[in-house]
């Protein structure tokens, strides 16, 4: 099974989850009256052995994070890790509720939210660009190390990933969290399809 | 009529131009992929219009738009961009964009554009 992007798909996946990371922004600086800055998604293709390398390399090693993961089926089946640091998500606890320190129950509260909102906007919008639909599962959310982040069972279903990520960044509130979307190699294959069928429409 | 369209994803740009020659069928299309590049392409060619990103590297939009409106504070700088916040819409407009439009734009939206945003 050939896997790889070239320059074209790689480009337009990266436009598709820019505008369904805006969308995403926009419905969480509602929710959190405030102003996201927006970062360019980085798209990579990696083996799963690599996925916990890629991730530490990205997080601050000595915290400890709320982990929340959801997992979505269809034609373009997957996942999405959302990773927020424990100072980050007391930030947001404190925000969302207005509260100088709030319990561990509203934080996770807190987190479960931002992150259904996260996910099912971004695969949404993307599918929606993309002209097909998904079904979502309930996210399941863990506190870890930074070194615990990813188990063996995630990626045991996985042989190539791509690693869609990028920066939640509310920096007057202090609220930052990284998202990766994890796909299977079947999905690989027909999200590559579909892009190529958006190629076609766009260049004619 | 001279138009710049500034984005870093090819894409993004030949849909905008696309559009933007589906109703401007005579205008000389200039293309920047980051914000430096579109303020150095602005100097040099003086377009009548500039379409814009937000989200970039090397320069994002923000700064593009300051200097561009530097250079010449009658520029007719439009926003294209995937940010959506309302927040986002302000600062563009306070800093001197005609108007804004959520990515992706169509042959309506552009047509409107060079209806009622842009002196042409």
């Amino acid at each position: 099974m050939n896997l790889e992007f070239n320059e074209e798909q790689i480009d337009a996946l990266r436009e598709f989850m820019n505008v369904s990371i805006g969308a995403a922004t926009a419905s969480l600086a509602s929710l959190l009256d405030a102003f996201g800055t927006m970062h360019i998604p980085k798209i990579e293709i990696c083996n799963s052995s690599e996925l916990s390398n890629k991730i530490e390399s990205t997080v601050d090693l000595n915290s400890m994070y709320y982990v929340t993961k959801q997992l979505f089926t269809g034609k373009f089946g997957g996942e999405c890790i959302f990773l927020v640091s424990e100072a980050s998500a007391t930030n947001l606890g404190r925000h969302l509720y207005a509260i100088q320190t709030p319990s561990c129950d509203e934080v996770n509260d807190a987190v479960i939210e931002l992150t259904n909102i996260l996910t099912s906007t971004i695969v949404s919008r993307l599918t929606q660009e993309l002209g097909i639909q998904v079904q979502f599962f309930v996210p399941y959310l863990h506190f870890t190390d930074a070194h615990s982040i990813v188990d063996d069972g995630d990626i045991s279903k996985y042989s190539k990933i791509i690693i869609i990520s990028t920066i939640l960044d509310f920096q007057d509130q202090q609220i930052k969290g990284n998202i990766y979307i994890l796909t299977k190699d079947e999905a690989i294959e027909s999200l590559r399809a579909l892009i190529d069928e958006k190629l076609e429409e766009i260049y004619g | 009529m001279k138009v710049l369209v500034v984005d870093d994803s090819k894409i993004a740009r030949i849909s905008v131009i696309k559009n933007v020659v589906g109703v401007m069928p005579d205008v000389e299309v200039f293309e920047a992929t980051n914000g430096l590049e579109a303020v150095e392409l602005f100097a040099k060619e003086r377009p009548s219009a500039v379409f814009l990103d937000l989200t970039m590297p090397v320069m994002n939009g923000y700064e593009a738009l300051k200097r561009i409106m530097e250079i010449d504070k009658a520029a007719q700088v439009i926003i294209v961009s995937a940010d959506i916040q309302s927040e986002a819409k302000l600062r563009v407009l306070a800093a001197g964009a005609k108007n804004m439009y959520p990515k992706p734009i169509n042959h309506e939206i552009v047509k409107l554009v060079f209806e009622k945003d842009l002196l042409v």
